[in-house]
């Protein structure tokens, strides 16, 4: 199908070099309409909100951005860390602004697992239910996050 | 079918011959032509050729605007002040402008096209920055994810500077990063040699700029910068000073304490350095040094997560809980901040709850 302008200014800013070093879309063959399809259709299927996942991230983002890259609780189980870096970094639609760099990082001690995640990426989830590409960095599932947070149906 | 392929060749054709003739016609017809850009009210004036952004009309002039995206508009360091001839802000200016930027003319240069005659003002001292060719020395590691650069300058040879200032390095185009971009970092060495510049620079996952430094640069290689830049320097006053900095905000402070020890000046300072773990923490030595050879300096780092059974002697906690338990009253001091954002924003919480006056705090915000 064929690509507006916008479309593909957005996809030559996720590309690796331009705003970040690996950029947004990892390994991940499928085309960005249906990377974003397919994870609205996961997050529907968990009955939640994008905008719940965000504020919820954001929330943790929060409270581990004041501990100054000390680990915090951050609910059951749960403990954050936010490793902050120079600089500032734009969402790749254009026109909506900069970000703080950094990185948090989101741990799970009764599964032993740990997400990464950015600023950015809880502005992306939340306006536009951008989970990047899998294989990047800060791709993430949203069954899993719900899970780890104790949203929607992934937590049941 | 070959009915269907002789209609698709036909359409492509048609399509590439109409973008042509526009190529043409913008190039023909759309021609802007010789351009004057007044800075400063007449301090200096360039003929510059119309069509070309401000930022990179300015730099063909070696008038260096502070960039760090290579003119992609996204890090929004090169503002300027176009007082005539900007023509309307443009999508991609607005969301990286506060209202009050707007309503005082401010654009983003790398964006906005010099079409027409301009004038613009920039601060003074923009007309000092230079590009330099420069040669990396040394790069040693400072902790884990921090390096240490020293870089000797070859052309020009010397960088005159006031302790505080940053310079920006270039990240050359490498592996999938198809264009050169600029990051800044503080000069950490003291300005008093002016052959060599040291920078400190902490890795950021994922950054252009960074991965760099840490995966590819060699000692011997050949870099460009340009500067310098910044306004975060030691004030006039005589004032008893507050330093509060975490990770590579070391670097000005490490510039300026050498400068202060070289110089012989004794203006009473207490420098609060903040890290998470041991590992994290460095020139502690360099820096107790300094202290114990005059009184007028104390160095209090300290550690907000040491390990359990850690040997660490030195505070513990955060370090603005460290600032909050050890600086009394603020009133006539001055505060010097250098950091994340987050730091930077609970430093000045604190040392004006303690009375430091707002206008006595300085502070270079990593961002």
């Amino acid at each position: 199908m064929k690509r507006t302008p916008d479309e593909e200014r957005v996809l030559e800013r996720m590309a690796p070099g331009v705003l970040s070093r690996d950029g947004f879309l990892g390994a991940d063959p499928r085309p960005l309409n249906e990377i974003l399809a397919t994870d609205q259709a996961e997050v529907d299927g968990l009955g939640v909100t994008h905008a719940a996942i965000a504020a919820r991230l954001r929330a943790v983002l929060l409270a581990a951005r004041d501990a100054f890259g000390r680990s915090v609780p951050v609910g059951e189980g749960l403990s954050a860390v936010y490793h902050e870096a120079m600089g500032r970094i734009p969402s790749p639609w254009p026109g909506e602004g900069v970000f703080p760099k950094g990185e948090i990082e989101l741990a799970d001690q009764r599964s032993g697992h740990t997400i990464c995640y950015t600023p950015l990426s809880v502005h992306l989830i939340e306006a536009h239910g951008f989970y990047e590409g899998r294989g990047s960095r800060y791709r993430l599932e949203p069954s899993e996050i719900c899970r780890m947070l104790g949203l929607g149906e992934a937590s049941a | 079918m070959i009915t269907v392929l002789a209609a698709t060749l036909l359409v492509a054709g048609v399509s590439a011959v109409l973008a042509a003739i526009l190529l043409v016609a913008e190039r023909r017809l759309v021609a802007y032509g010789t351009c004057t850009i007044d800075i400063n009210q007449g301090a200096r004036t360039l003929e510059v050729e119309g069509g070309g952004t401000l930022l990179a009309s300015l730099m063909a002039n070696r008038i260096f605007i502070p960039s760090a995206c290579g003119g992609r508009g996204t890090c929004a360091y090169c503002k300027v002040k176009v007082l005539e001839g900007a023509g309307p802000l443009g999508p991609t200016e607005e969301p990286l402008l506060s209202k009050e930027e707007v309503a005082a003319n401010v654009r983003i240069s790398c964006q906005c096209k010099v079409r027409q005659n301009v004038r613009i003002e920039i601060p003074e001292h923009l007309f000092s920055v230079k590009e330099y060719r420069a040669r990396v020395e040394t790069i040693s590691d400072l902790t884990h994810d921090i390096k240490l650069l020293r870089i000797r300058l070859l052309d020009p040879d010397t960088l005159e500077f006031v302790a505080g200032q940053y310079v920006q390095l270039q990240a050359p185009a490498y592996g999938d990063n198809p264009d050169p971009v600029y990051r800044a970092y503080s000069m950490a060495s003291p300005p008093s040699d002016s052959h060599v510049i040291e920078l400190i620079i902490r890795l950021v996952p994922g950054g252009i700029c960074t991965t760099w430094v840490f995966e590819m640069l060699k000692e011997g290689d050949e870099v460009l910068l340009n500067g310098p830049y910044g306004d975060f320097r030691l004030s006039d006053s005589q004032r008893e000073m507050i330093w509060i900095a975490g990770g590579s905000g070391m670097a000005p402070f490490w510039s300026i304490i050498r400068h202060m020890d070289e110089k012989g000046i004794a203006r009473k300072c207490t420098y609060f350095f903040g890290a998470n773990k041991k590992r994290d923490m460095f020139l502690v030595d360099e820096f107790r040094a300094i202290e114990k050879k005059h009184d007028w300096f104390t160095f209090v780092p300290a550690l907000s997560d040491p390990a359990a059974g850690s040997d660490w002697d030195g505070e513990r906690g955060l370090i603005t809980e460290v600032v909050d338990r050890r600086v009394e009253a603020g009133g006539e001091k001055e505060g010097y901040l250098c950091g994340s954002p987050g730091l930077i924003n609970a430093a000045i919480k604190i040392i004006k709850a303690k009375g430091v006056p707002e206008n006595c705090i300085y502070y270079d915000k990593f961002e």
